[in-house]
């Protein structure tokens, strides 16, 4: 790999976010995420190659590491903030069509939740997937999830709830989308919610941890 | 019926950096400097967000029923379940009880966030959530000591929504409390708000008991504080990190 992406893989994995930002201490006074991808573009390195060798892989490992509960989510947050700023730059290209993402990912906390810390998390680990993220924010109604997806054919879905109470407004939300959009995929997440009952409301997928998402959403484009 | 009521400091708490550190999964030993000094820093700011409060109403009225495992108090009948029954089947009377941090603090830890720091935000977060049940302690011992006097012991405190308990019975917890009890409002969904609130039951008796881990007896294996716990035992015994 290109010696600029390894580094900014690095500093994506660490949190290591610009040349000021503190964290990590062994990187300090040293160039971060934003920096590195400045200058990895104004060497002429592609866009898609900063995203598919350096932003994706470095999200996957931090990813990996919560999973196997190495690090915790201020960790992960890091990670994603520093992510944030590389994929600043990288914006102009995915607007102009010049780079591609692997989709778009539409994310809610289901009608009647609010939280929404979890919702977030998810949807950072899926930016550094590679995928456009639509976050509709917290007590997303099924209307809401139905006008997003009118807007946006062929996205992936993710609902999220923390309550056994805001839980059964998922069912709700899957059944009407299945009923319009048939072959629309639909993930499902939070505290209360399990794999068996994913299956029961007819939800494609549901995992304990971001990482199983990603996982997931890759396995769909490739 | 007896009420009691309590207005906490924020320093009546004793909230340390270790302690948040070891809810956000850390070892108490220090991992992270970063992360220590992040939590002292939200810590300093915490304060002035932070309204705490906390209520309880005793309620002398209890009916306990085995072959449904139901407790009725005041004539409102709770479906508590197996778990929570358990627990409970000892009691004479009961405590209802609302806690709260107050608004401002989940306010500002989202207000942060939309700013673009979600790490902050995240923290102050989990202050909000370390405050309640902090909180929530200190009212917990404050009717362990008053019962005490007539011989009587208390029940851990159990809430909707935990070891099986249907969160949508908080509706008739909260037909036990007064209106805007602590300045909670309960949405259609049985959500607190403000979000950083607690609610539920403690029993009293003369031959009930207090449990000191009781995650064991909860059926919520993806329960974040029940992970950590585990995790810091896995961790004691060396057989992790």
């Amino acid at each position: 790999m290109n010696e600029i992406l390894e580094k900014i893989a690095l500093c994506v994995e660490f949190g290591k976010i610009n040349k000021v930002s503190p964290y990590p201490p062994n990187m300090k006074d040293q160039d971060g995420a934003d920096e590195l991808t400045r200058q990895a573009l104004d060497g002429g390195v592609r866009p898609d190659e900063i995203l598919e060798n350096a932003l994706v892989p470095a999200m996957a490992k931090v990813g990996d590491k919560f999973s196997r509960k190495e690090i915790y989510v201020p960790q992960m947050l890091m990670a994603a903030k520093a992510m944030n700023s590389a994929m600043a730059h990288l914006k102009p290209f995915f607007q102009s069509g010049e780079t591609k993402r692997k989709g778009k990912f539409i994310v809610g906390t289901v009608a009647g939740d609010l939280h929404d810390i979890g919702k977030n998390l998810v949807a950072m680990m899926i930016e550094g997937g590679g995928w456009e993220v639509i976050d509709l924010g917290v007590d997303v109604g099924t209307d809401k999830f139905m006008s997003a997806l009118d807007a946006n054919p062929g996205a992936v879905i993710g609902l999220s709830a923390l309550l056994t109470t805001t839980m059964e407004n998922m069912k709700q939300t899957v059944t009407a989308i299945k009923e319009k959009h048939k072959h629309s995929k639909i993930l499902v997440g939070g505290a209360p919610v399990t794999m068996e009952y994913c299956q029961k409301i007819g939800a494609d997928f549901y995992s304990p941890d971001p990482q199983g998402a990603v996982n997931y959403l890759k396995a769909l484009v490739s | 019926m007896t009420n009691a009521k309590f207005q906490y400091a924020f320093s009546d708490l004793g909230i340390t950096v270790s302690h948040i550190e070891s809810i956000l999964g850390y070892d108490e030993n220090g991992e992270s400097e970063i992360i220590q000094f992040l939590i002292d820093e939200a810590l300093k700011e915490a304060e002035q967000y932070c309204n705490i409060r906390a209520e309880y109403r005793i309620y002398n009225e209890v009916i306990l029923s085995n072959p449904d495992k139901s407790l009725t108090i005041n004539n409102i009948q709770f479906n508590i379940q197996k778990i929570v029954f358990n627990q409970l089947k000892k009691t004479e009377s009961v405590a209802v009880f609302v806690c709260t941090a107050g608004g401002e603090i989940v306010k500002k830890s989202r207000e942060v966030m939309m700013e673009g720091d979600p790490i902050k935000g995240y923290i102050l977060d989990v202050i909000g959530s370390v405050v309640v049940d902090v909180a929530a302690d200190l009212m917990q011992d404050a009717l362990a000591k008053s019962v005490i006097q007539s011989g009587q012991k208390i029940t851990n405190r159990y809430s909707p929504g935990y070891c099986g308990w249907n969160v949508g019975e908080q509706h008739k917890l909260f037909y036990l409390i007064p209106e805007n009890f602590c300045g909670i409002r309960l949405t259609e969904s049985a959500l607190m708000d403000p979000v950083k609130s607690a609610s539920g039951i403690i029993g009293i008796g003369e031959h009930v008991k207090y449990s000191k881990y009781t995650c064991s007896y909860c059926d919520m294996k993806d329960c974040t504080y029940r992970n950590l716990k585990d995790e810091k035992e896995e961790r004691r015994k060396g057989n992790k990190y």
